[in-house]
Parts: structure tokens; C-alpha cells; sequence
């Protein structure tokens, strides 16, 4: 680790100097100590050690900021706990922001005060990303969405023949030559977004969409020149970075005059799209916004597409992405889904709001320093899988499918990981004409229907 | 005056003054601004926010640590029944009755729930790790005012004493932790506003 210095010292508090506003300081300002946030973070969980406790990670940021910014802390710095920015503080810092934390979210609403605690430890690795200190293997997946589009670094040439051949494997699937996965078309409703992940280790997931899109009679395309949905600058909390790919995507809707841009199932890149993305470049989306969650559940709401419960014998259940659910208030939607796809679906305990992380998020999963605790904090989830005795396990995050897919080998789960997207694909039922082509609605003015 | 009454009213004001000063310090922040499209509304989840979102059977902090969650709530009730005496007090208002003896139990009760809280601190290792003396003279200062003002209210305990004690809290809570006077309440709205936009809160079940 690059040793730390007065300049790297200044620009880590020009989060306080310069991002200072009444949430940071807020939070900065109400921890007790009660620790009473410890049972709701999996770290602890999974391994109750006195450093995963949440408040402890609030404490560090909360430390320096008394330590520089008060007059109390600079004066009686021991009294309040007040905390010199020094190396072995960065150590900490990192380990705990990046190493042991999944900016779930879980501890958030349980706090006895309401200490926003994920936010904290986003606002405390924008810190240290601004000392530059992120982990190097995040960083990498950082320069390659920047240098290449897309976070896996495929080229135009692997993303164009791997669609189609998904396109021919379409014309087998729906009996028609002429379905087509349209790219890079001007002017129509949407402009659909993937995940890296799945180009190049999911494609039937794309499949699935697709087929879906075409039984849907839907006007929509993919883009060639940016589809990626995934942030990984939300994770290291660079705000410039972070800026720079929410802007390529933002472009290329107005380039392609689409009307809705539909993030693929994805729990940080819906977040970091949808919620902060706009913050990142200061502006309002001049067009919608949606989930493909909440855009399959219209599909079945409205009866543009046609599904049967019965083909899906086995017994199902249903992981909740933290940034879908917790924070982004998509928890209905894959529900009714369910509800309308599976014959036997159970739930897990908890769920919805409160459910469990996988332990996959954070950016955890492009960290390989990390990946030991990873897996180790990932038993909580694989109790609740096996609790439930589900053969499959659903969840609309390609994050959480990767994480949940080692946990089931590292667990020996015996379960099939699956999408939403290829659950409705599996239960769709193919009829000889698709439904035709909607005018659509806003997704997400449905979102109180269901 | 007496001196210790003089304390005592000098701590008053630099208390207030001290609130004051962070809540127009955080006003003077102002909320950060946000561009996205809400899906939720922000009064209904702000409302949400201070009340059935802190329904002890919601929150983990509370029913997985019902005796400390317990212990806490009797210990900030004493905490308001000792400032509304003591605000009494100094304007002289001394004539209880019988609510005296009954303020008096109940504070007795919650002097032994900080006492309780106090030594959960102390003993358990993980919340030693996380404490800095702050935790342990915020305890300690709250749990005394509380203790004195019960035996003031039989007088057991004499007023200048009571004033003296009460006067160095009030002139500590602007400067530690205790300031979540203020910033409990500026961290339930900002979670409010965040959930809100959302949709999360209040819970589509709650509607």
C-alpha cells in the first residue's frame, strides 16, 4: 500500500470539505454506540467479531470527520474519539469498507437511531477512492468499462456474433424466421441494457428476453456501442468515474431516440442508473426509466404475454437484491411473477426489505482479495436456500446469480440458480402470433397496481 | 441567586445555544439535491419514519435486545420527566404533591436502567471496542441527573447539589454524543426523504 501523504490526507477530506450537506451530516453526527446494529449485518452474522459490527465502520469516517472538522475533536480529540487519518487508518478504512461491507443496507432501518450506515461507508470509500486507495482489482474493472464499454472488455465484433446466434437459436425457439433481436434501432420504446455477464457466461438469459420481447410484440433494440447497465465506479464511489459511464448510457438513449431505458436484472446498475446516475451527472433524465422486473410484470398484468404455471414442477424460491428491493423499492414486482410462473414457490425468511444478503454485492465479487470472507459470510444465505428446500432459486440480479452460483458449489446446494427473465421464458406459452405492438406505458407508473 | 442555581441557569442557556447552533448548522447545509424520478412519496414515509417504522417488532435493534431496548426506553423517559422537572424547578415551581413520590420511583427506575446500560458497556468487550469516553460520561451525567432530581423530588438530596450535577450535563450535551438531541431527528427525516423516493417506506403491505 502507496504510503500516505499530506496531499493524498487532503484530498480525502475534501469529502467533508467540499461534499459536506445536511444528509453527511446528519449521519456524521448521530451514532450512540449502542451497537445494537450488530445482528442485522451478515459480516457479523456470520462471524461476530467486534470490527464487522456496523457502528464500528461508522465510527472510523465518523472519527476522522470529528478529528479535522470539530473543534471539540481537534482540541480533545481522545474525549469524543476523535481519529488521526494516518496509514494504519487506511488500512482499517479499507478492509472494513471494501473488504466487509456489502452497502447492503440491511442495517440501515434497524438502527436505533437511523444512521443511513451503507451511506457512510460509500461516503468513506469515496475517502479513500479520492486517497487512491481502491483495491486494485476493482479498479481494473473500473478502467475496463472505461477503455472498452462494457465491464468484461468484449469487443463489438464477440457481442455482435453472440447475438446472433442467439438470434438464429430465436427463430428455432418462437417457429419464426423472422424474430429478430434488433440492434442499434432509432426511435423505438425500448432501449434494453445487459449485464457483461451475460454475453459472455449467460447468454440464454438474453435469450430469454428476447423471446419474451418478440411474444410481447415489443418495439425495442439493443445498442452495440453501450449496453452495459453495470457501475462499478457506484462501487468504489468515484463520482467522476461513475459519472462518465452513466453518461455513455444516458447518450446513447438520446442517440437512439428510445423512449424507456430498460436496465437488465441487475441490482447496483438498476441503483446506480436509475438513483444515482442522475445525481452523478447533475441533470434529470429527459426519458423513462424501468426494471425489466417491472416490465415482465406488466407484460403478464396486461396479458402481453401468456404464461403457465404448470410447466415449472419444481419447487422455487426467491432472493431478493438488496439494491432491487431494500433500496430501490422493487419487491412486489417479482412476486406477482412468481405467483403467476411456478406452481410451488416458497418463501425464504427474511425476505423482501429485510432479506439477507447473498454477499455478493459491494463490488465484492470483482475483489478477489476478499474472496474467502466472501464465500465464508455467503453460509447465511446458503441456510436460507436449504431451509426452504427449493430446487431452483430465482433472483433478477446477474450479482447476485454469480455469488449465489459458488455459494452453491462452495455449499453443495444441489439447486439450479436462475433469472426472472428466464422463468417467464421458461412458463411463456408460444402462440402462433405474438400480441401486437403497444403504445407504452410508462413502467413504472404500474408500480402501485400490483 | 444562589451560585449553583447561576450554574445551573448558565448551563440552561449554553445548552440551547448549543442546540441551536447545530440545528442552524445543519439547516445551513441544506439537503443535498436529487435529480432522480421518485416512485414513492416523501411526507407519508417521513411520517413512516418516526412512527411504525420504530415499531419494536420491525426492528432488530429492539426485539432481538428486548431488556436493552427496554431498559433504554424507561432510561429516555426518565431523561424528559428529569428535564421538565428541572425546568420547573428553576422557575420555581416547587409544590409536586403526591406526582412528586410518583416522578421519583420511576426515576429511581430509570437511574437503575442507566446503570444497567452503563455496565453492559463496561463488560461486554465488543462495546468497549466501540466506546471512547464520551459513551462512558454521557452515561454517567444523564444517569446522575436522573438519580438526583428522584431524590430532590423526596427531598432527600439538596437543591444546590441537584443544580450542580444537572448544570455540568447541561453544559456537556451540546459536545458529545449527546447532540443526537438534535441529530436523531435530522437522521429520521433524511431516512425518511431517502426511503421515500424510493417506495420502500412506508411498505406497500403498510398502504
Amino acid at each position: 500500500m502507496e504510503k500516505l501523504t499530506d496531499e493524498k490526507i487532503k484530498k480525502g477530506l475534501s469529502v467533508f470539505k467540499k461534499g459536506m450537506d445536511g444528509k453527511l451530516f446528519s449521519h456524521l453526527n448521530s451514532c450512540v454506540h449502542c451497537g445494537l446494529c450488530a445482528e442485522s449485518c451478515i459480516y457479523y452474522r456470520a462471524a461476530p467479531e467486534s470490527k464487522f459490527i456496523p457502528a464500528v465502520k461508522v465510527d472510523l469516517i465518523s472519527g476522522i470527520y470529528k478529528r479535522y472538522m470539530t473543534l471539540t475533536g481537534r482540541i480533545v480529540p481522545g474525549l469524543i474519539g476523535a481519529k488521526k487519518l494516518d496509514d494504519r487508518m487506511v488500512e482499517e478504512m479499507t478492509d472494513l469498507f471494501f473488504g466487509a461491507c456489502t452497502i447492503c443496507g440491511r442495517c440501515v432501518p434497524h438502527c436505533s437511531i437511523g444512521v443511513d450506515i451503507s451511506y457512510l461507508v460509500r461516503r468513506g470509500r469515496e475517502m479513500l477512492t479520492r486517497m487512491g486507495y481502491v483495491p486494485r482489482s476493482l479498479q481494473n474493472t473500473i478502467n475496463t468499462a472505461l477503455s472498452t464499454g462494457n465491464n468484461m472488455g468484449i469487443t463489438e465484433t464477440e457481442f455482435t456474433e453472440t447475438l446472433k446466434w442467439l438470434e438464429d437459436d430465436l427463430h428455432f425457439e418462437v417457429n419464426d424466421e423472422n424474430a429478430r433481436i434488433p440492434l442499434n434501432e432509432k426511435g423505438k420504446d425500448i432501449l434494453y441494457t445487459l449485464n457483461p455477464r451475460e454475453p459472455k457466461f449467460f447468454p440464454l438469459s438474453i435469450s430469454a428476453m428476447a423471446k419474451i420481447f418478440y411474444m410481447a410484440g415489443e418495439s425495442w433494440t439493443l445498442s452495440t456501442q453501450m449496453y452495459d447497465v453495470t457501475n462499478y465506479a457506484y462501487y468504489s464511489s468515484n463520482p467522476d468515474e461513475a459519472a462518465m459511464i452513466t453518461r455513455r448510457l444516458f447518450e446513447e438513449m438520446k442517440n437512439l431516440d428510445a423512449r424507456t431505458c430498460v436496465l437488465a436484472e441487475c441490482g447496483h446498475g438498476s441503483r446506480a442508473f436509475r438513483w444515482e446516475g442522475p445525481n452523478y451527472i447533475r441533470q434529470e433524465y429527459p426519458f423513462e426509466v424501468a426494471t425489466s422486473v417491472e416490465l415482465l410484470a406488466k407484460y403478464i398484468r396486461e396479458a402481453r404475454i401468456s404464461v403457465d404455471p404448470d410447466k415449472i414442477t419444481e419447487c422455487v424460491t426467491l432472493h431478493d437484491p438488496c439494491n432491487l428491493a431494500r433500496t430501490g423499492g422493487i419487491w412486489k414486482e417479482q412476486r406477482y411473477i412468481l405467483s403467476r410462473c411456478v406452481k410451488n414457490f416458497v418463501e425464504m425468511s427474511p425476505e423482501g426489505i429485510d432479506n439477507l444478503c447473498c454477499g455478493g454485492g459491494g463490488g465484492q465479487l470483482a475483489m478477489g482479495e476478499y474472496n474467502d470472507r466472501r464465500l465464508k459470510i455467503g453460509k447465511l444465505k446458503a441456510d436460507q436456500i436449504m431451509d426452504t428446500g427449493a430446487k431452483i432459486v430465482v433472483t433478477p440480479c446477474h450479482n447476485c446469480v454469480d455469488q449465489l452460483s459458488q455459494l452453491n458449489i462452495y455449499y453443495k446446494l444441489g439447486v439450479q440458480i436462475k433469472t426472472v427473465a428466464e422463468i417467464v421464458a421458461d412458463a411463456i406459452i408460444i402462440k402462433e402470433k405474438p400480441a401486437k405492438n403497444f403504445n407504452i406505458c410508462p413502467v413504472n407508473n404500474q408500480h402501485n397496481q400490483i | 441567586m444562589n451560585p449553583y442555581l447561576w450554574f445551573a441557569t448558565a448551563g440552561l442557556f449554553f445548552c440551547l445555544s448549543g442546540c441551536f447552533y447545530h440545528f442552524f448548522r445543519l439547516l445551513g447545509y441544506g439537503k443535498p439535491q436529487d435529480f432522480s424520478k421518485p416512485l414513492g412519496e416523501i411526507n407519508p414515509a417521513v411520517r413512516y419514519a418516526f412512527t411504525r417504522a420504530m415499531d419494536p417488532r420491525k426492528k432488530e435493534s429492539a426485539f432481538l435486545h428486548l431488556p436493552t431496548y427496554t431498559a433504554g426506553i424507561v432510561y429516555h423517559i426518565g431523561t424528559f420527566i428529569s428535564i421538565a422537572v428541572f425546568i420547573l424547578i428553576w422557575l420555581r415551581f416547587v409544590q409536586f404533591g403526591w406526582v412528586a413520590f410518583a416522578m421519583a420511583c420511576f426515576l429511581f427506575l430509570s437511574s437503575a436502567s442507566g446503570l444497567g446500560i452503563l455496565a453492559k458497556r463496561i463488560l461486554r468487550k465488543e462495546l468497549r471496542t466501540l466506546s471512547n469516553p464520551d459513551d462512558y460520561i454521557s452515561n454517567i451525567l444523564v444517569t446522575g441527573v436522573q438519580l438526583f432530581t428522584a431524590l430532590t423530588l423526596i427531598h432527600v438530596s439538596p437543591l444546590p447539589v441537584y443544580f450542580a450535577i444537572t448544570g455540568t450535563l447541561l453544559f456537556y450535551l451540546p459536545v458529545g454524543k449527546l447532540r443526537h438531541t438534535v441529530y436523531f431527528f435530522a437522521a429520521r427525516f433524511q431516512l425518511g426523504v431517502f426511503y421515500g423516493r424510493r417506495g420502500v417506506w412506508p411498505p406497500k403491505t403498510d398502504r
